[in-house]
């Protein structure tokens, strides 16, 4: 199993940007949470996890940011979101790639926590910078 | 083999639901609608009524006139409009009546399913008084008929202080504004019936008040077709001179009136009152033990509010925050309608077996059946299978017999629905390699036990219901079985490449197994036989066979008598010690206690007494009148007749007394009255 060998997961998966700021105070309260609870789960892994443990604290992660997702895509339904069906495959995408990457761990081909840690931080920005900016823009105008 | 009326019952149903299937396809069944096909003849027959009622008029002869008037003078809308009403009505009964024997042959009443059960009884007692009341209106034979036999029926109750029957005993006794009171219950009875049908289906969440839009269609047009070949008409105008021997009745209303004759009213109330009773306390026996509510942890609960929508049964609400989360809401389960079918746990974001090795809890679970046991359980099962076709089964507990093909080489797992099993099981089975092929095997298709089991786990599964079943899960290795013929699938299984873990795909529906439908053009045949049968068996049974009340060479002697008997004690001058312990308001010179006499009557005919019995006056101080209404069928011809009656204290001879021959034609109604000025009178 490649993997980490020297403390690295000691240090965040995945730290808190600016931009992943959408100006909403709740959802950015509630994205701030997650993001941090990611990080303790991963965090509890410590340094010498084998794949059986790495694919659990992987699920945990997952389920975690399913409920998140389910939750957003609750009020976003409430609300009739015009672009609710993208934003919402964008949603799935990550829960697959989480998925993949747990598969990856399972088959023991390989972990790599700062590359997962890269993926992540890459889809957040990505989703933040675009799905997440329009909704908030989106609500703005509707406001 | 015990004898289990419902078990046999369910059998019955089970193959007709199959065939009703194969000719009408599943979303057609009219046996998998009963419920809303009745509503929507509730509706058929309101929309017909209203425009019948604008037309019809109150009155003795009014009555059957405008109905007349609807029915031949505009026969191409009243008229359609009144067979539309009345054909429409009786399939209302048919429709609520399999819906009873249906939902209890389906065992769909027990547990925290008794509302629906209990609910639905009074709704079968208020669609009979909204028909019956309705027959009433046209006053022709049969309403005569209706109208004096339910008097019989409503007297032996003690609800009126003197017998209804006597309002129908001859013309002069009828009152016109005895049918604005008629027009009025036919009016307030369904509106009634509507309220109640709310109530009925309150407990189900997005209840299904309207078939199929084919099946609705096919529906009105087979009435249609019924009201132009064979339309409502009356039948002759009442006459309360004469009893009808011969009437038509409409045995879907009226099938129990015959036995009004037969067992008279009591036997009759008792049958319909045990009938009710027994079908009352079903819920409740055989008693079962309940099995625990769905649990919500509020550790893995954020308030998504996935399971309140998808709750069959509205036991899901979501309410405000009750622990330190800083969530708005959270889910919260009404363990009164719970029937925990764990539908919730299927659609919980958290439900997923990917979660930690050792311990996880879904947002909301079954006690009964945990997602970890069941993740463990079937790992182990897993194990034991071998090849290159081995089946994960998910199987509802409803569900039918299983293929035996089914149970070799293959993990079964039971659930109390389809709809509990999370769609990332199945994905877990097959990326984890645990087995080859999934099946999951619920109720007959559009039959689900729960309501929406099926429903939204095929939608679950093609991506259009959360949680989705993740895009790249191979859908040919997943069977969506709604029958138990799956030997292509399986067989299947072991051609198909392995699954890689690679793959992209998109989001699709699993391969589905039902059973097939027939040709179209035999489709088509069967469901005009199908729907031409019920119509017309409906046609038919709306007035025939014939119901003879009455012997071609018969006749009716009444007697109706309603007479204030003599004082028990007469009235005398008050001492003035009487006087002076009445209080002063009350005093008066004479005294009369208020007590009267019972009444005793005796009808002889042809020597041989026909009747003979004692009427008590009405009242709570016995001060009221007497009242003798009693019926007797007679050959006709001449008889010699003698009614004699005792009014007063006197322990022989009569006071009032009348004799002589009359000769009764065939279904005349002959009726003895009294009348205290002018003693008895017959004709």
């Amino acid at each position: 199993m490649k993997g980490p060998d020297n403390g690295a997961q000691s240090v965040s998966l995945i730290e808190w940007r600016d931009e992943f700021s959408i100006g909403l105070p709740d959802v950015d309260h509630e994205h701030r949470e997650m993001i941090s609870m990611i990080n303790a789960l991963h965090q509890s892994l410590g340094s010498d996890a084998d794949a059986g443990r790495i694919v659990a604290a992987l699920g945990e992660i997952h389920a975690r940011i399913a409920l998140h997702f389910a939750l957003e895509e609750r009020e976003m339904q409430k609300l009739d979101y015009i672009a609710y069906l993208d934003h919402k495959q964008d949603h799935e995408r990550l829960l697959d790639d989480i998925l993949d990457i747990m598969d990856t761990a399972e088959a023991k081909t390989g972990y790599d926590p700062v590359n997962f840690g890269r993926r992540l931080s890459k889809w957040f920005t990505e989703h933040f910078r675009t799905h997440d900016a329009r909704l908030h823009r989106w609500l703005v105008g509707r406001n | 083999m015990t004898l289990n009326p419902r078990r046999w019952l369910r059998a019955v149903f089970d193959a007709l639901e199959a065939l009703c299937s194969r000719t009408f396809t599943a979303p057609w069944n009219p046996l998998l609608q009963l419920g809303s096909l009745g509503w929507f003849f509730y509706w058929v027959v309101a929309a017909s009524g209203i425009y019948l009622y604008v037309f019809f008029d109150t009155g003795i002869t009014r009555a059957y006139d405008s109905v007349e008037a609807i029915t031949h003078g505009q026969a191409w809308a009243g008229g359609v409009l009144r067979s539309l009403h009345r054909y429409a009505s009786d399939g209302l009964v048919a429709v609520v009546l399999i819906h009873l024997l249906h939902e209890f042959a389906l065992d769909r009443i027990h547990g925290k399913r008794w509302f629906a059960w209990i609910t639905g009884l009074p709704l079968l007692g208020l669609v009979y008084v909204s028909g019956i009341t309705g027959y009433w209106l046209v006053w022709d034979a049969a309403a005569q008929y209706v109208a004096v036999t339910t008097g019989e029926l409503l007297d032996v109750l003690p609800l009126f202080g003197e017998p209804i029957s006597r309002n129908f005993v001859n013309e002069v006794s009828l009152s016109s504004r005895f049918f604005t009171l008629m027009a009025f219950m036919h009016i307030a009875a369904p509106l009634l019936l509507l309220l109640f049908m709310w109530i009925h289906i309150h407990r189900h969440a997005a209840a299904r008040v309207l078939p199929a839009r084919g099946l609705g269609i096919l529906v009105v047009g087979s009435l249609l077709a019924l009201a132009i070949v064979v339309p409502a008409v009356s039948q002759v105008r009442a006459n309360l001179d004469i009893v009808p021997a011969v009437v038509g009745l409409d045995w879907f209303y009226l099938g129990a009136y015959p036995l009004v004759q037969k067992w008279g009213g009591v036997g009759v109330w008792e049958l319909l009152g045990g009938t009710l009773l027994l079908l009352g306390l079903l819920p409740w026996f055989p008693r079962r033990p309940t099995p625990p509510v769905a649990e919500v942890n509020l550790l893995n609960c954020n308030g998504c509010g996935r399971c309140v929508a998808d709750c069959p049964f509205g036991a899901l609400s979501l309410e405000p925050r009750s622990d330190w989360q800083k969530y708005a809401g959270e889910a919260v389960v009404n363990a009164d309608r719970c029937v925990s079918c764990g539908i919730c746990v299927g659609s919980c974001p958290t439900a997923t077996p990917f979660r930690s090795a050792l311990q996880f809890t879904a947002g909301i679970e079954l006690p009964q059946l945990r997602l970890v046991a069941m993740r463990e359980q079937l790992k182990e099962s897993c194990a034991a299978l071998a090849g290159h076709d081995r089946l994960v089964v998910f199987r509802c507990e409803h569900a039918g017999s299983m293929d035996p093909e089914l149970r070799r080489n293959a993990a079964v797992q039971q659930l109390p629905c389809i709809g509990m099993l999370p769609p990332s099981f199945i994905d877990f089975v097959l990326s984890r390699h645990l087995a080859d092929g999934i099946v999951i095997a619920g109720c007959a298709e559009n039959a689900c036990f729960h309501r929406f089991g099926q429903r939204w786990t095929e939608e679950r599964i093609a991506g259009q219901r959360d949680p989705w079943l993740r895009a790249r899960v191979p859908r040919e290795r997943v069977a969506l079985s709604w029958v138990s013929d799956l030997g292509a699938f399986r067989g299947g299984l072991a051609a198909l490449p392995p699954v890689s873990r690679a793959d992209k795909g998109v989001a699709m529906p699993a391969a589905r197994f039902a059973l097939r439908h027939w040709p179209l053009p035999l489709r088509a045949a069967c469901m005009a036989l199908v729907l031409g049968g019920l119509g017309g068996a409906t046609g038919v049974l709306a007035t025939r066979p014939a119901w003879h009340q009455l012997g071609q060479q018969q006749a009716v002697i009444r007697l109706s008598i309603r007479h204030a008997t003599a004082p028990k004690v007469a009235c005398k001058p008050l001492t003035p010690q009487e006087l002076a312990e009445l209080k002063p308001n009350m005093r008066r010179e004479v005294g009369c206690p208020r007590e009267r006499w019972p009444l005793y009557v005796e009808l002889e005919r042809n020597g041989e007494i026909l009747y003979r019995g004692t009427h008590p006056p009405s009242g709570l101080w016995n001060d009221g009148t007497a009242t003798v209404f009693e019926s007797f069928r007679v050959p006709a011809g001449p008889q010699q007749l003698v009614v004699r009656m005792r009014d007063s204290g006197r322990e022989q001879g009569f006071d009032e007394m009348q004799s002589g021959t009359v000769d009764l034609k065939p279904e005349q109604n002959f009726v003895i009255e009294f009348h205290s000025n002018q003693g008895f009178s017959w004709r």
